[in-house]
């Protein structure tokens, strides 16, 4: 699932802390996807718990509903859902666009 | 306000400072953040047992502790921290996440004090804060207040008994009454004591020849001198009548040294009161000085009297024998019985003390070795 653009609203006084969370959340994907190529479940459902607890903290509700799917998943060992759930991922954090207000 | 309360810091003007344990730094920095935007210090640890160490260092006002960590996990730190009385009274959040209600009945086993749902609404992250904090500077101000009355408290018992006994005494009788309070309730006791009176001689003639209001004062400055030489040597006083005195040494806590400690009491009391003997002599023409009477031996201590009056003090035959003594003394003497003497030879000048013999004394069926300590005294 992927669209053409992903627009955020952010809260202004949050901004300092928007580019080390964003380079977290990049980092975050590639971590996500060693863990899956080991079939690592246990790793994929505290790193989809984390995502569930920060994304939407930040307003960054997607974050967290990808989170939420990735923990399910890795709880019934289902690859395929968060493979789908990593794609989606990738491509919002390509096209994200943040608004501060 | 008293004035020691006056004296204690304020609980309400320092800072409030929030701990934040958390393995996710998104999440301990979105926190901080918050917390600092409110005025609050906050400090975050990156796991349980970073953050229990830093509990135990920075002592923090409040701990936000998220519960899924890999180690130690936020349950654990939680009823570590809760069941150690050093630190089960900072207020623990736990932050857990929205759907696992689970969660928060384990988290209130573990003595959670709030929770916080995850992912975290600044809204209701700093309503709960804030509720606690308010909550601790109540609890901080009472407690606060509390310490203040009871040292308050403490302060006027030692008054007191200051009293009566030395205010060293009247320390430890204070702490003996915060652990066990034996000390008073015991019934009577039999006890080894060192009893020492001590009068004014020459006082009589004096009272023949001034007036009254003088006689008080020329008293107050007498048993000033006195009782500050007991004190000195912390002695119980237990008896003052007319012109004489009755302390004792050994009673209500034992002392190694109570003949010693005797010995350069009576010392004292005659050094002292020398120069204030001078000036009476000048100016009424009459020679005063204090005669003392020692002796050691069983005693009874006890609480005497009617439930309306009622005297702490020390009875049986050391007692009246001193008393004895001191009424055959002559001003700066002292007179001991031989067991007080033989503890206390070593502190004497050689030539000071004169041995009297056995000697009986009145109302005493058998006869005591009596030693006689001249006070070599400076006018």
């Amino acid at each position: 699932m992927t669209q053409s653009a992903y627009t955020v609203t952010v809260a202004k006084d949050l901004a300092d802390l928007i580019p080390s969370f964003m380079n977290n959340r990049r980092k975050e994907l590639e971590t996500l996807r060693a863990a899956l190529a080991k079939s690592d479940f246990e790793e994929l459902r505290r790193l989809g718990h984390r995502m569930k607890g920060a994304g939407s903290s930040y307003g960054f509700d997607l974050v967290s509903a990808i989170g939420k799917a990735i923990e399910d998943a890795a709880k019934a060992s289902d690859a395929a859902v968060i493979g789908s759930n990593l794609d989606t991922y990738e491509d919002y954090l390509a096209k994200l666009e943040i608004v501060y207000e | 306000m008293s004035e020691v309360a006056a004296r204690l810091p304020l609980g309400l003007s320092s800072g409030f400072r929030v701990l934040i344990v958390d393995d996710d730094p998104d999440m301990s920095e979105f926190l901080a953040h918050m917390l600092r935007a409110e005025g609050m210090d906050a400090t975050t640890a990156t796991d349980g047992e970073e953050g229990i160490a830093k509990v135990y260092a920075e002592a923090p006002d409040l701990v936000l502790l998220d519960v899924m960590m890999p180690g130690v996990t936020g349950f654990e730190v939680c009823s570590r921290l809760k069941s150690d009385e050093a630190t089960a009274m900072v207020p623990i959040v736990l932050v857990t996440a929205l759907d696992d209600s689970a969660s928060r009945v384990r988290g209130i086993e573990a003595g959670a004090d709030d929770f916080l749902s995850k992912p975290v609404r600044r809204e209701e992250l700093i309503a709960r804060v804030k509720t606690l904090r308010r909550l601790h500077e109540t609890r901080r101000e009472l407690e606060r207040r509390r310490l203040a009355a009871e040292v308050e408290s403490r302060e006027a018992i030692r008054r007191a008994f200051s009293r009566y006994v030395s205010p060293r005494l009247a320390d430890r009788i204070i702490e003996d009454a915060g652990s066990e309070g034996e000390l008073f309730s015991r019934r009577a006791q039999r006890i080894e004591v060192v009893a020492l009176f001590a009068d004014l001689r020459g006082f009589t003639r004096i009272t023949e020849r001034t007036e009254v209001v003088e006689v008080v004062a020329m008293l107050n400055e007498y048993f000033s001198i006195l009782t500050d030489a007991a004190y000195h040597h912390d002695a119980t006083i237990f008896n003052m009548a007319g012109d004489s005195l009755l302390v004792g040494f050994n009673v209500p806590f034992p002392q190694e040294d109570a003949a010693e400690r005797a010995c350069l009491t009576a010392q004292e009391m005659v050094a002292r009161f020398a120069p204030v003997a001078a000036r009476w002599e000048q100016r009424y023409g009459i020679a005063t000085g204090v005669g003392v009477g020692i002796c050691m031996g069983e005693a009874i201590l006890a609480n005497v009297g009617s439930p309306h009056y009622t005297s702490y003090t020390i009875i049986g035959n050391p007692v009246n024998t001193a008393a004895r003594l001191m009424q055959t003394a002559p001003a700066n003497e002292v007179l001991m019985c031989g067991s007080v003497y033989h503890k206390v030879r070593a502190l004497l000048p050689e030539n000071s003390v004169e041995p009297r013999g056995e000697v009986t004394l009145r109302g005493k069926a058998e006869p005591i070795a009596i030693y006689a300590a001249r006070v070599a005294v400076v006018d």
